[in-house]
């Protein structure tokens, strides 16, 4: 019988296999559980495949989306409607990168402990619907994108993508990317605005940056190709350079830089590549290396070749300077905290600062942006044929603790357009901040 | 009202759960924790002058340090010299097992076995012993001195408690059900509770006191009627007949199993009896769900490989006397053989799984060796492949396995929803009837793991896994104090057949393991499963040797003092 007694023990190889078994299983479900819950045949949180449960409202607790017993209904005003589309996203899902997909687990009240909970949760977004209502009547109608975050604790104050449509009735599908949000899921050749990327890789590759001269005499020979400038700036400082947008100079600064230290600060800077918010990966932005010695590498450094990059992440790089070279990681839901991360030194970050804010003073005007302690960046990149991409970034260094984004589709030159844009929308954060 | 009942099925989501757990620790403690005092039937006074107890039916003598009685520095003695075994009415009998230089009593050279009687003298090679067995009066001392079950832990305690668990689960169910069928579930609840306190007065009518097996296999088995009771309402009433069935069986086969001479005479029958059972399955069945292994009687339809599997592990299960000839396991490698393969002709790979399972469990308790194990897997290894080769659609679920998310509706459709049920759950459920998986094809059997956590929680989902490991630690356990090998191979064979099951069952519908589709025991809608578990319980019951804890076993103590009362009498 003490052979057997021994021997029985080898029933328990099984016993043991399941325990490790459960074990694995517990550990997905704590991994998963909120991605397998959220599955939309979920029937106790989905009804046809639509959420049917919980509640979405902006930062003020307005309304945005609400659902329950079958009904769905977005916020009653139209233009917050049109204005949220993309950052709220559609009951269907076919925007998938919208709140009511994203935050579905939180709507449906899902946690490890009670599982989806009956009648759902409320979830407060970050975004002020004032602030969206005036992003998407300044767009007038033109494609494009506005982002405003607070860059001190990363809340997305306003998230605008244009065109869009009432999701109380059918989509326009015949416009161009109806459903793309063009802040985080398109990119855009980025032009002049990259040139902050460029600076901040020459301010700590290159000692003597700052005393040095540039010279620009309209155009800059180059192997293989011409580099054209916006006018004959003379000699300059790079504080100066920068404030002209002199293509010239940036030219002579991506040669000497590389195409492998430029590649890497666009990397680092997260310009190119994906980023993610509140977990969901964004469109990547795209930098190619070109060749030594070439026009092509001078013009990588400019914001042309192949350069694309997404709204996103220019105010996420604009949010890291403003906040002493760490950016505070953005996020769409009110209260969120997803971490610093450091893109920048401290040093490089104040110099940049310093250098946007004499972009405001000296080359932009004051004048445009009324009462505005702004530090920016213009870009106009060309597309071919004549258009550009209009671009306007930056951040307020005192009042409100904005950094954000602007960019027109096509929509002509980044200072008179964009700026535009971006002065009527800060104006408005300001007014709301100083309530 | 809709929030009140909210409200109502959210407490009682707790407290049933805190129930679960609660019942499933007092099994727990009383099965694994109180202290196990063998058994003494007789001694044996060695060479020394020292003499030593004999705590089984069945022991082997022998130099081995793996004896029951190690005869260690004695001349012409073998490894494994002889057995001895003790029968049901205390008649002993030693046994040659081929030893060298042979067995003697009382200076008679035996062939193959002798009975042996008090003051025997024992020789085995040189060594001389001596055998005392037990006066009636010294055991019936022995006996009272030992040890009763429920002196800790009150089986009458736990099933107290899990009739509350079974109230709170009917009181969800009565909540959310449809009104038709309240009665029938409401009826089907009394019927379960009913019959189990009618068990367990009937066990403490016969002085029975161990009670813990049979209170988690009610435990298992309510959250299987609670399971029934959210998608098929309308059989209730079936259900409750087949669990008074099941209990028949259980109470059946477990006093079959008190009488080794019985015992013995019925393991061929046994065996022709699984072969025949997979015959007619294989002759008569009509295909459902890819395996062909249902057979419809007069409307009703059955599963005969599960009963298949009481026959197997009564056939399989060996006594110590059987063990030591390598042709009974050459007969039984063969047979199991036989059983899986015609399984596997059947398209059944997930109980031909289990039987493989179970299958490398008893030969491995039978012949201690791992090769004979390694042997085996490595044969079915084989044979897994030429499966998979001529079954595609086998071939095609071990393709889909570990990427069920990627299709959602189609290959993955079962388990993706299992997943989601299962989180969507919580630890406490959202209320019995009140869970939507029910409505998949098999949600009752294939995944019911995830219909008892959508609706009972993810704690008790984890209860019943934990309470069918229970029973094999358990049955484990009682091997040190297993009166005969059969027993103990029977129980270890028993609660393997319902691991593997578990094993496939919850992995299988969670993608962990390919999914297959087999039940999980006790909980998984299904007479024919319901049955062949209770039936495999009467095996854990017998191999259960604590002080008057099991029907299953004679209970001695008690027959002696009816002896002695008898022979009062006579006296006077």
């Amino acid at each position: 019988m003490k052979r057997i007694k021994r021997r029985a023990a080898a029933a328990l190889v099984l016993a043991f296999l399941i325990l490790a078994g459960l074990g694995y299983f517990l550990v997905r479900l704590a991994e998963d559980g909120a991605s397998w819950a959220m599955y939309r045949a979920n029937s106790s949180v989905y009804t046809n495949g639509i959420l049917d449960c919980g509640i979405l409202t902006d930062r003020d607790g307005l309304i945005l989306a609400r659902m329950g017993g079958g009904e769905h209904r977005y916020a009653d005003d139209e233009t917050v409607r049109i204005s949220s589309l993309h950052a709220v996203g559609d009951f269907l899902g076919y925007i998938g990168s919208g709140a009511l997909t994203v935050y579905a687990g939180q709507l449906a009240g899902y946690s490890f402990w009670e599982g989806t909970t009956a009648g759902g949760q409320t979830v407060a977004l970050s975004l002020d619907a004032d602030l969206q209502t005036a992003a998407w009547t300044a767009l007038a109608g033109r494609s494009g994108a506005v982002l405003v975050l607070d860059y001190t604790t990363g809340e997305i104050l306003c998230m605008v993508s244009s065109p869009a449509y009432d999701p109380n009735g059918e989509a326009d599908t015949s416009l161009d990317g109806v459903y793309l949000n063009r802040c985080t899921g398109a990119t855009f050749t980025p032009g002049s605005v990259f040139k902050l990327v460029t600076l901040a890789a020459a301010l700590d590759t290159i000692p003597d940056l700052e005393t040095r001269r540039f010279t620009c005499h309209q155009t800059l020979e180059m192997d293989g190709g011409t580099i054209r400038c916006t006018g004959w700036h003379g000699e300059q400082t790079i504080e100066q350079a920068l404030a002209n947008s002199c293509n010239c100079a940036f030219g002579e600064l991506a040669r000497e830089l590389g195409p492998e230290v430029l590649e890497g600060y666009a990397q680092a800077l997260g310009v190119a590549g994906s980023l993610t918010l509140d977990g969901v990966a964004t469109a990547a932005g795209q930098f190619l290396p070109a060749e030594a010695g070439t026009a092509d590498l001078a013009w990588s450094g400019i914001g042309q070749y192949e350069d694309l990059v997404t709204p996103y992440a220019m105010a996420r790089l604009c949010a890291a300077i403003a906040n002493g070279g760490q950016v505070q990681e953005p996020t769409l839901l009110l209260g969120q905290d997803n971490g610093l991360t450091q893109l920048l030194s401290a040093e490089a970050a104040e110099t940049l600062g310093d250098y946007m804010n004499y972009d405001v003073v000296y080359s932009y005007g004051r004048d445009r942006f009324p009462g505005l302690d702004l530090c920016a960046k213009t870009g106009t990149a060309e597309v071919g044929g004549g258009a550009t991409h209009a671009w306007f970034v930056g951040y307020l260094q005192s009042g409100a603790p904005l950094a954000f984004a602007v960019v027109l589709e096509k929509g002509g030159g980044g200072l008179i357009q964009a700026g535009a844009v971006a002065n009527t929308v800060l104006q408005k954060a300001s007014e709301i901040y100083s309530q | 009202m809709e929030h009140t009942a909210q409200i109502c099925i959210q407490i009682s989501g707790y407290a049933q759960a805190v129930l679960a757990l609660w019942i499933l620790l007092r099994c727990a403690l009383s099965m694994l924790q109180e202290k196990y005092e063998p058994e003494v039937w007789a001694y044996l006074e060695l060479p020394g002058g020292s003499s030593r107890a004999i705590h089984h039916w069945e022991c082997i003598l022998g130099r081995s340090h793996a004896s029951d009685i190690v005869l260690a520095g004695q001349a012409g003695v073998d490894r494994s010299h002889a057995a001895l075994r003790r029968d049901d009415h205390g008649q002993w009998t030693v046994w040659d097992l081929g030893s060298r230089e042979g067995v003697f009593v009382n200076g008679q050279k035996i062939q193959r076995q002798a009975p042996l009687n008090d003051r025997d003298e024992l020789r085995l090679g040189q060594a001389s012993l001596h055998f005392m067995a037990l006066s009636d009066q010294q055991r019936n001392t022995l006996q009272r001195n030992r040890a009763e079950p429920g002196r800790r832990v009150a089986p009458g305690g736990t099933m107290f408690l899990l009739t509350l668990f079974q109230l709170l689960i009917l009181t969800q169910h009565l909540l959310s059900a449809q009104a038709t069928y309240r009665q029938a579930v409401g009826l089907s609840f009394g019927v379960l509770i009913a019959l189990e306190w009618v068990c367990y007065f009937f066990m403490r009518s016969l002085s029975v006191k161990g009670f813990e097996p049979e209170t988690v296999a009610f435990f298992l088995t309510s959250v299987g009627f609670s399971v029934a009771a959210s998608s098929v309402p309308e059989n209730m009433v079936k259900q409750c007949f087949l669990l008074i069935g099941a209990l028949g069986l259980f109470l059946a086969l477990g006093w079959w199993l008190r009488d080794m001479g019985r015992v013995r005479a019925l393991r061929w029958p046994m065996g022709a009896a699984a072969l025949g059972f997979l015959g007619l399955n294989l002759l008569l069945s009509e295909a459902i769900w890819g395996a062909k292994n249902w057979l419809s009687i007069a409307g009703h339809s059955l599963q005969p490989s599960e009963f298949v599997k009481i026959a197997y592990v009564y056939a399989g299960a060996a006594p110590l006397d059987r063990l030591f000839r390598k042709r009974n396991l050459l007969m039984f490698i063969v047979f199991s053989a036989v059983c899986v393969g015609a399984l596997a002709l059947m398209g059944d790979f997930g109980t031909a799984l289990v039987f493989f399972c179970c299958f490398l469990v008893i030969s491995f308790m039978r012949s201690g060796s791992f090769a004979t194990v390694f042997l085996a897997l490595s044969g079915a290894g084989l044979a897994g492949m030429l499966v998979l080769t001529v079954k595609p659609y086998v071939a095609q679920r071990f393709a889909n396995w570990g990427h069920v998310w990627e299709d959602p509706t189609g290959a993955g459709f079962q388990q993706v929803r299992t997943m989601t049920a299962t989180a969507s759950g919580g630890l406490f459920g959202h209320g019995a009837g009140n869970g939507w998986l029910e409505d998949v094809v098999a949600a009752d059997t294939d995944l019911v793991f995830g219909v008892v956590c959508e609706e009972l929680g993810l704690i008790t989902g984890m209860v019943c896994i934990l309470a069918v490991l229970l029973l094999a630690f358990f049955a484990v356990r009682n091997a040190a104090a297993g009166r005969s090998s059969f027993h103990v191979i029977a129980a270890c064979a028993a609660v393997s057949i319902m691991m593997a099951q578990l094993a496939l069952n919850v992995f299988g519908s969670l993608d962990i393991l390919p999914f297959t589709g087999v039940t999980f025991p006790f909980v998984s809608r299904g007479g024919s499963s319901l049955i062949s578990c209770w039936a495999l319980l009467a095996y854990i019951k017998a191999g259960d040797t604590r002080k008057n804890a099991s029907f299953a076993l004679s209970n001695v103590s008690r027959k002696l003092r009816g002896r002695a009362v008898r022979k009062e009498a006579g006296k006077s």
